[in-house]
């Protein structure tokens, strides 16, 4: 293998790392976008939503590495897994909206993140408790194609992963930037009392950004198990935390720097893991928030968050 | 799962830490009025086991109840339990009931052992004035933890499964047995010896000439990649580098496909399933021809489980105890089969460690209650240091610094047996020989 081999496989590891930071991404940057608040409970809806996937997939009959499906059942399988998923997780996500946090929304102060934190160490407790503290075999039902160029492996989930966040992504900006709802987003999120005024209702507005952001952070959990072909209760905290920075590094509050900030994580996790050393991963990546928060305070793209002063 | 795993030990007598003062008030009366009674018995000229029937001697047993390392915790105290439901059944100790007391080590937090857990568990055990003597831990981690806790307050612990040398080294004796007396005794060997035969045994026995080697940035695994490491380098094998993973972390493929390119005859991981788990998957998609070895952190229920065959399929894993579950020595046989009876799955070998550690402490305070002594810490402790106990794995006996004398390193390997629950690590691992020792 040449370092450009190396390089390349590198390159489709880090991409495939960084669609999933992405659609992580996107809820905190939703929520913060609007709310000003730093959703930690988000961690575990991701974690969430690979056991939830994980149990449709076993209820479709897909167990372990055995069972393999292909053409039009395998199609449909994943779109309900991903379906059903996406429904519970946004389904927890506007549970957590109405009636946790709403009633909080006029307290000033850090208590509504405090109870995300708390919400977040409830919903991985009931994981522990329901599912079990040991590690998963996630289901994959993926026949094991694969495309080699010289030494260099693209994989059918790769490949998948990919396409479900490309068609993820693109349905998020194009909903936030043409329709009617994604325009009142937009606008809650610059002045929300003007918004209102305007007639907008903001009540439904936050729940929706809520729900969108759990619907992709259940995607997100699902891909990871497809990826990884394994999930436990653990997931949520050092993905959650990487995605977070990711959001952070693009700029808070901004959509297209959450997709970008976390194709950044995943590349240069990749690749200083293959080319430095794993173990200097995280000082990598947090050296370089720290780096760009310095000289940009706002992220590469910009905060975009509601000017509330 | 959790639920089910805490079953046993829930059911377990001794678990409950609520009620703690009631328990000292009822042993602190009971002692009270068993002195007297002995006294009386003296003056009466009575045989004193009539009246003594009933002082408890608890034996604080930790683990890691919680997290990745779960089922292994549960397979070690069933046979701890056993152990002494057996002593109490024979009346092993006359005049004396044995009670054992779990304590987690692991945290939900950490998602498995946290040896800042494990020093809370040590405090609450030395403070406990019924505690006689301790088992566990399973981790390295712990371990180093607790001892010098366990120094201070005089109480002796055997571990049947960590491996980490430091803890028993005499360098390190201030550090991990402040009072100077051995306090840290094992029924498996060290590191010391676990990584360097399978060092040998994989340049030896396996040929391979270049070797990548990886950790799991915990004490164990540290410092059983440094010892395996060091004893491949002195064989002349040619080590094409060394990375750490973080066991938290979900993504190793950047290390595995660096490690393809290197293309190395082998790849040696020490650390335990956490990080392993994750690592046998990925290294099945990047590397699954390369041969891939680990410690006995990589022979556990939930790598198999976790990982799932075929990943895991091929891997070799050590044991630093000799291979003694699944021999046809009868007392093995019935240890098994009253195992599986009991408690629905196989022992391993580390189910038979504790066995045997378990055994250790019952023949400590059997001996030193046959010399008319009391059944104190300090007297068991002293005893370890002397007693040579009949136990599964042969006599075993300790060292002056608590290390088991016998130093016989098993290798493992995976290999698929449809007949058994593919989860069972007494049954999916095959015995492949002792690792040359050097």
């Amino acid at each position: 293998m040449t370092v450009y081999d190396l390089a390349l496989q590198q390159l489709i590891n880090g991409v495939s790392l960084g669609s999933m930071y992405a659609l992580l991404a996107l809820g905190f940057t939703l929520v913060y976008g609007i709310l000003e608040l730093i959703n930690f409970s988000h961690f575990n809806v991701f974690m969430v939503g690979s056991f939830v996937a994980f149990y449709v997939l076993e209820g479709f009959g897909v167990v372990g590495q055995n069972t393999i499906m292909t053409g039009l059942p395998l199609v449909g399988v994943l779109l309900a897994a991903l379906a059903v998923t996406m429904l519970v997780t946004g389904g927890i996500g506007i549970g957590i909206e109405r009636f946790l946090l709403r009633p909080l929304r006029s307290v000033k102060g850090p208590a509504a993140m405090i109870l995300t934190i708390g919400v977040s160490y409830v919903l991985f407790n009931i994981i522990v408790l329901g599912a079990g503290a040991d590690s998963k075999n996630f289901p994959n039902p993926l026949p094991p194609i694969a495309f080699t160029f010289g030494e260099v492996v693209l994989r059918m989930r790769e490949i998948l992963i990919w396409i479900i966040s490309l068609v993820l992504m693109g349905g998020l900006t194009y909903f936030v930037g043409y329709t009617k709802l994604g325009k009142a987003m937009r606008a809650t999120a610059q002045d929300p009392e003007a918004a209102r005024m305007m007639g907008i209702e903001v009540d439904r507005v936050i729940m929706m950004a809520f729900f969108l952001g759990s619907a992709l952070a259940g995607a997100g959990g699902m891909i990871f198990g497809l990826y990884y072909n394994y999930t436990s209760f653990m997931i949520g905290f050092s993905a959650g935390l990487r995605a977070f920075t990711a959001a952070v590094l693009g700029g808070i509050g901004n959509v297209p720097g959450a997709m970008l900030g976390g194709m950044l994580i995943g590349l240069i996790e990749a690749f200083s893991g293959a080319f430095i050393a794993t173990a200097w991963t995280d000082v990598i990546i947090f050296s370089l928030l720290v780096l760009v928060l310095v000289f940009r305070p706002n992220g590469l793209l910009g905060r975009m968050a509601p000017d509330k002063s | 799962m959790l639920l089910q795993m805490a079953c046993p030990a829930a059911s377990l007598p001794g678990t409950d830490n609520d009620n703690k003062g009631e328990q000292h008030m009822i042993t602190r009366r009971s002692t009270f009025k068993a002195a007297a009674g002995v006294a009386a018995a003296a003056a009466l000229g009575l045989p004193q086991h009539a009246l003594a029937a009933d002082k408890i001697l608890k034996v604080g047993n930790d683990n890691s109840f919680t997290g990745a390392d779960a089922q292994a915790a549960v397979r070690i105290a069933n046979a701890v339990h056993m152990a002494f439901d057996e002593a109490n059944a024979d009346n092993a100790v006359p005049g004396y009931k044995w009670v054992v007391e779990n304590f987690d080590d692991a945290t939900a937090t950490a998602g498995q052992y946290d040896p800042a857990q494990g020093a809370i568990n040590a405090r609450k055990m030395v403070s406990d004035p019924s505690i006689v003597a301790a088992l566990g831990p399973s981790m390295s981690g712990v371990g180093k933890a607790m001892s010098p806790i366990l120094s201070m307050g005089d109480l002796a612990i055997i571990t049947m499964a960590s491996t980490n040398p430091d803890i028993t080294d005499p360098k390190f004796a201030r550090q991990y047995r402040p009072k100077g007396k051995a306090i840290y005794f094992r029924t498996v060997t060290t590191d010391a010896y676990q990584g360097p035969n399978m060092a040998n045994y994989m340049i030896e026995v396996l040929k391979a000439k270049s070797i990548y080697i990886l950790d799991d940035s915990g004490a164990y695994g540290v410092g059983m990649a440094d010892a395996f490491e060091a004893q491949a380098k002195k064989k002349g094998c040619n080590i094409m580098g060394r990375d750490r993973l973080d066991p938290k972390a979900a993504d190793y493929t950047a290390v595995l496909t660096k490690i393809k390119a290197l293309n190395p005859d082998a790849l040696y991981y020490g650390g335990v399933g956490q990080a392993g788990t994750k690592l046998a998957k990925q290294a099945y998609d990047i590397i699954p021809k390369m041969i891939k070895a680990g410690g006995d952190g990589m022979v556990s229920a939930d790598v198999l489980q976790g990982a799932g065959f075929p990943a895991v399929q091929g891997w070799y894993a050590t044991q630093a105890s000799p291979h003694v579950a699944g021999s046809s020595d009868p007392k093995v046989v019935a240890f098994t089969k009253k195992y599986f009876d009991t408690y629905k799955m196989y022992p391993d070998d580390y189910s038979i460690t504790a066995y045997d550690a378990a055994l250790a402490i019952i023949a400590s305070a059997k001996k030193v209650n046959a010399e008319g002594k009391p059944v104190t810490r300090s007297a068991i402790r002293d005893m370890l240091e002397k007693i040579e106990v009949p136990s599964l794995q042969g006599l075993v006996s300790f060292d002056a610094n608590g290390d088991i004398k016998d130093h016989t390193v098993s290798v493992f390997q995976i290999e698929k047996d449809d007949k058994f629950p593919l989860n069972d690590p007494g049954k999916q691992y095959a015995y492949r020989g002792v690792a040359p020792q050097s």
